[in-house]
């Protein structure tokens, strides 16, 4: 979990950490399902050591072993703004799968369009997993609206290899 | 604009020449009809003029003396000599001969004639050569309905002649309506032909006069001369007639029978006269139907090209290119047809208003003049820009999105309509719910028919009043009025029959073309061919109904109109339900030819054509 | 997921040919097929693979040029027009790319139509098709004509009518071809509790998308079939990796 992210989250209002696992659950949806309960608490108290969170036991609720709100600081305000600003953006390794095809074909050591097969079946259940876990999901939620995120880079990816598999299939007839 | 045009023509081959053929068959029917209406009017005076007929004709009757031969009466040097008598022919003897040919009998009046021709009324001949010994000319529609010509031969009084010549003349109207030569000149008043003894229809013939001599017999001799008279004042040739002679005083063979050109003309007329009541407002007819019909084959392309409309502005058309592109593909269209049209007419018209062909009692008439031509272009082409002009104005008004989409209408709460559709046959469910959404093509497809029905309908009070004219106790020889009557109607209802059938072939057709998807979706449905088909000739014929029923009020009211007798003659009720019928009848089969065509090919190849 | 059943689709050696001699195309060439009761198959190829063209076959709108198809126990590679027609009144239910609704009638009037050429009750027909129209969300439309209907809605409305004879089984063309991706998602979503509720689905589609949501997968190249994918297996990853979120 990206430290930046539980930072924003908390820039809002002062929460308690339930809380924000309450709101990630939210902007997630499913694909938040195998996130670690405790992951958050770690985070947290990184960012407090690090002196961008500061935390305040809570007044009432004795029977919640959960009893600290934390809240920014300033350095973690202006780390928040500094994120925000920031431009980054996941690269896709299309490169390694490319030369995975090129040596493939070369030592003979494999059929790429084999290779190409196996990886389009493990995209496609990708896509239906993502995909049903879309149709799940009411209309312009935020958890949906990442699926469709998802779901729309896979297809790209899956046509990436339709052409992967028409570019390998004469170079194989000819070999 | 050229290739909009010709994309068009390319992608709807179908719909661009059924238009092309029915105008073409409505331009032919206005270019006959105007013809004929030409050939129609005054053809007396016509035949006047070619055989410079008299202003007045004289029949001197002549006291028979047994054992002497007939003299030229005296009252000839009076007339002759009469101040305002500038020229004459005759006096020619007249005889009253019996007439056998071809097994039939016919009494007759020949006159004897010179072999060289006379000043005044020298018969014109349409066939044959002029009288001579032995050879006789007879009056043409006398011989038409003797059923002779040229070169046969016939017997008066039992003498054999041959028939040499075919000739009409203005100084006497042509058979049946013979002047009664009895001292009785004309009478111009219609003779009612119910009762009219066909014994009394006497015939005009023409011989030399040794032969109208030797004709004479003690039983019926020659009894009266013929002298024809030119006057310095043709206007005053009935004054100068009531002066000189008895007029209608009949039965005094001592006065001469005088009757004056006027007179004959009226009495011609009878004859033309039931010409005209056929031929003039049937050629009204055949032109306001043609009109009509291209009219709502024009409101049908109309429809079809709101789409195009839309489609055109779309791509960045202005309202004044969309008016062009449409102009330019009706106008093609239109011209096409109306040079067809006129090309058929031209060949058409001499066929039936030929002096040959005994239709018209004129020789050399006109059978396409230039007049003619260019109102049948101007027709065509003022068509062609009203169904421009609507779609033009359309395209300025109506939003590019509705003209791309051109909806359906959306229905409006007809609770009991839609319950009673509910306990309909499917495919007349369907075809009912197709046609009620589709009001403007459906009211198109109504006035088609509507015209069609009126056509049918206009030309039936025609075959009613010709069974009333029918000779009473016809005696072998037939009426030539009638016959010629029928002859035209036959003619004339050829003509808007033709019409009619083509109007139904195309607005059924363009139909089916219209539902072929629909018809393809409904099989896809799971619907048999047989099914689709009978919606698709319900969603016709539906709105055929009232348009044929339309169709017989209208054509009453156009007949009445046309005849401009004012009288409203319906036709007999099982004749006008059969018309209603087997228009439907002819609207539904039609419509189920490329409905049945369109079964035979897969569903799945006509929606996916659909698609593009 | 239901468990899917005995085969009620087969095909064997299936073959459609347009043209003739040096135009001749095979769109359709050596087919074999097994349609599981309750299964969901997606085919997917490019355009003019000859999906459409197989999946006219199928459902009786066309006749194959040879080979032999069974539908639910009945061979009808061989059957005429009329036969197909029942065929596909009864037993077939078709969805298509371009919708297909007859624009003169309503919605409802459409979804009723194959329940009145079946011969069902006009009252009873009215009422399947309002339970229908519900069952796709589009109650409120039912006296819409289409054109008054937005993309999905028109979609859903055709698959509403496709279900009006509860048929066998259920072909789809490209179904979303023509609709956004929200639109998408209703007609999947559509799809899919058709799915739970047993009802047989083929469709074919150049979306992978689309062809994700089915239980097995024929990849079709130029009138063969070239892969086949069950998809019911479940992928390696979790969504989580495939949304960048470290475990």
């Amino acid at each position: 979990m990206q430290q930046e992210v539980v930072l924003a989250l908390l820039a809002k209002e002062p929460s308690h950490g339930y809380q924000l696992r309450a709101r990630l659950r939210e902007a997630l949806g499913p694909v938040g399902d195998a996130m670690n309960a405790g992951q958050i608490y770690v985070t947290l108290t990184r960012l407090e050591k690090a002196g961008l969170v500061a935390s305040e036991p809570s007044a009432g609720l004795a029977d919640r072993p959960d009893r600290k709100v934390y809240a920014l600081t300033p350095a973690g305000q202006q780390r928040v703004a500094d994120w925000l600003t920031e431009v980054s953006w996941p690269r896709p390794d299309l490169a390694e799968f490319h030369l995975k095809l090129v040596a493939a074909a070369a030592a003979g050591l494999a059929d790429p369009i084999a290779i190409v097969d196996t990886q389009r079946r493990e995209l496609l259940r990708r896509l239906r997993d993502a995909q049903r876990a879309a149709m799940a999901e009411p209309d312009r939620s935020a958890a949906g609206l990442l699926l469709e995120g998802i779901v729309l880079r896979l297809q790209a990816d899956l046509r990436w290899l339709e052409a992967c598999e028409r570019t390998w299939t004469p170079r194989r007839d000819q070999s | 604009m050229a290739p909009g045009l010709g994309r068009d023509l390319r992608h709807h081959p179908a719909q661009a020449f059924l238009l092309l053929l029915a105008i073409t068959a409505a331009t032919a029917t206005l270019a006959l009809g105007l013809a004929l209406h030409g050939v129609t009017s005054q053809p007396y005076q016509r035949t006047r003029a070619a055989t410079n007929g008299p202003d007045v004709v004289a029949y001197l009757p002549v006291l028979h003396r047994p054992g002497r031969v007939a003299q030229p009466p005296a009252q000839v040097t009076t007339l002759v000599h009469d101040p305002g008598v500038t020229g004459h022919s005759g006096p020619f003897p007249l005889v009253g001969a019996v007439v056998r040919a071809r097994g039939r009998a016919a009494p007759a009046e020949a006159e004897g004639r010179s072999q060289a021709p006379a000043v005044i009324d020298q018969p014109k001949l349409t066939a044959g050569s002029w009288v001579r010994p032995g050879g006789v000319v007879i009056e043409r529609t006398f011989a038409g309905a003797l059923g002779v010509g040229v070169g046969d031969r016939v017997t008066l009084n039992g003498r054999p002649f041959t028939v040499a010549g075919i000739a009409v003349t203005a100084a006497n109207p042509p058979y049946p309506n013979l002047c009664y030569t009895g001292g009785g000149g004309c009478w111009a008043s219609p003779i009612d032909r119910g009762t009219y003894p066909a014994a009394a229809a006497t015939g005009l013939i023409w011989v030399t006069g040794p032969d109208a001599d030797r004709l004479a017999t003690s039983a019926d001799p020659l009894s009266t001369y013929v002298l024809n008279l030119k006057l310095s004042d043709p206007a005053r040739a009935q004054a100068f007639a009531n002066a000189h002679g008895k007029g209608n005083n009949a039965g005094l063979t001592s006065s001469p029978g005088l009757a004056a050109w006027p007179g004959i003309a009226a009495a011609d007329g009878l004859l033309v006269q039931d010409e005209q009541q056929v031929l003039s407002p049937g050629s009204w007819l055949a032109c306001l139907l043609a009109v009509a019909s291209v009219a709502v084959l024009a409101g049908g392309r109309m429809a079809e090209h709101t789409r195009r409309v839309g489609l055109l502005k779309a791509v960045g058309g202005t309202p004044g290119l969309v008016a062009l592109v449409l102009l330019a593909e009706n106008l093609i269209v239109a011209l096409a047809a109306a040079a067809a049209g006129l090309a058929i007419g031209f060949l058409a018209a001499p066929l039936i208003t030929s002096p040959g062909a005994g239709l018209v009692g004129s020789p050399g008439a006109p059978s396409l003049t230039l007049p003619t031509a260019g109102l049948v272009i101007a027709v065509a082409l003022a068509v062609a820009l009203a169904a421009t002009l609507a779609p033009a104005v359309r395209a300025a008004r109506t939003s590019t999105v509705s003209a791309l989409a051109d909806a359906a209408r959306p229905p409006r709460r007809r609770a009991r309509l839609i319950a009673l559709s509910a306990r309909l046959p499917v495919p007349l469910l369907l075809g009912l719910r197709l046609t009620a959404r589709r009001l403007r093509r459906a009211v198109l497809s109504a006035a088609s028919i509507a015209v069609t029905v009126t056509g049918i309908v206009a030309v039936l009070p025609f075959h009613a009043t010709a069974r009333l004219t029918r000779f009473g106790g016809s005696a072998g020889l037939a009426n030539p009025v009638i016959s010629r009557d029928e002859q035209m109607l036959t003619v004339l209802t050829v003509m808007l029959v033709t019409l009619a059938v083509l109007n139904v072939i195309v607005t059924a057709w363009a139909t089916a073309l219209d539902a072929r998807h629909s018809s393809a979706l409904a099989r896809a449905l799971g619907a048999t061919p047989q099914q689709a088909s009978a919606a698709v000739s319900a969603a016709q014929v539906l709105p055929a109904l009232p348009g044929a029923l339309l169709g017989i009020p209208l054509g009453i009211g156009l007949f009445a109109l046309a005849s401009g007798s004012g009288t409203v003659t319906v036709p007999p009720a099982s004749w006008l339900a059969a018309t209603v019928l087997g228009t439907l009848v002819a609207v539904a089969g039609l419509t189920a030819i490329p409905a049945r065509i369109a079964a035979r090919r897969p569903a799945a190849a006509i929606l996916q054509s659909g698609l593009g | 997921m239901n468990e899917t059943g005995a085969p009620i689709l087969g095909a064997r050696a299936l073959r459609k040919e347009y043209g003739r001699e040096a135009g001749l195309v095979r769109a359709v060439d050596g087919v074999d097929l097994d349609v599981a009761a309750g299964e969901t198959l997606a085919v997917m190829g490019p355009s003019g693979c000859g999906k459409s063209t197989l999946l006219h076959l199928l459902g009786g709108l066309d006749r194959p040029t040879s080979g032999e198809l069974v539908l639910a126990g009945q061979r009808i590679d061989h059957l005429g027009e009329r036969a197909l027609a029942r065929l596909r009144l009864g037993t077939v239910g078709f969805v298509f790319q371009a919708f297909h609704l007859m624009d003169e009638l309503t919605a409802a009037e459409n979804v009723e139509l194959p329940a009145l050429l079946a011969g069902v009750s006009p009252r009873r027909a009215r009422r399947r098709a309002t339970d229908l129209l519900e069952h796709v969300g589009l109650a409120d439309r039912a006296r819409f004509l289409p054109s008054a209907l937005s993309g999905g809605q028109r979609q859903r409305v055709a698959v509403a009518r496709a279900l009006a004879n509860e048929p066998l089984i259920v072909l789809a063309d490209e179904p979303t071809g023509n609709l956004d991706s929200e639109a998408t998602l209703d007609v999947l979503r559509l799809f899919d509790s058709l799915h739970t509720a047993g009802q047989t689905l083929v469709v074919v589609t150049h979306d992978a998308r689309i062809a994700a949501t089915a239980d097995r997968m024929i990849s079709m190249r130029d009138g063969a079939f070239v892969d086949e994918t069950r998809l019911t297996g479940g992928s390696t990853g979790s969504l989580g990796t495939l949304a960048g979120l470290e475990g």
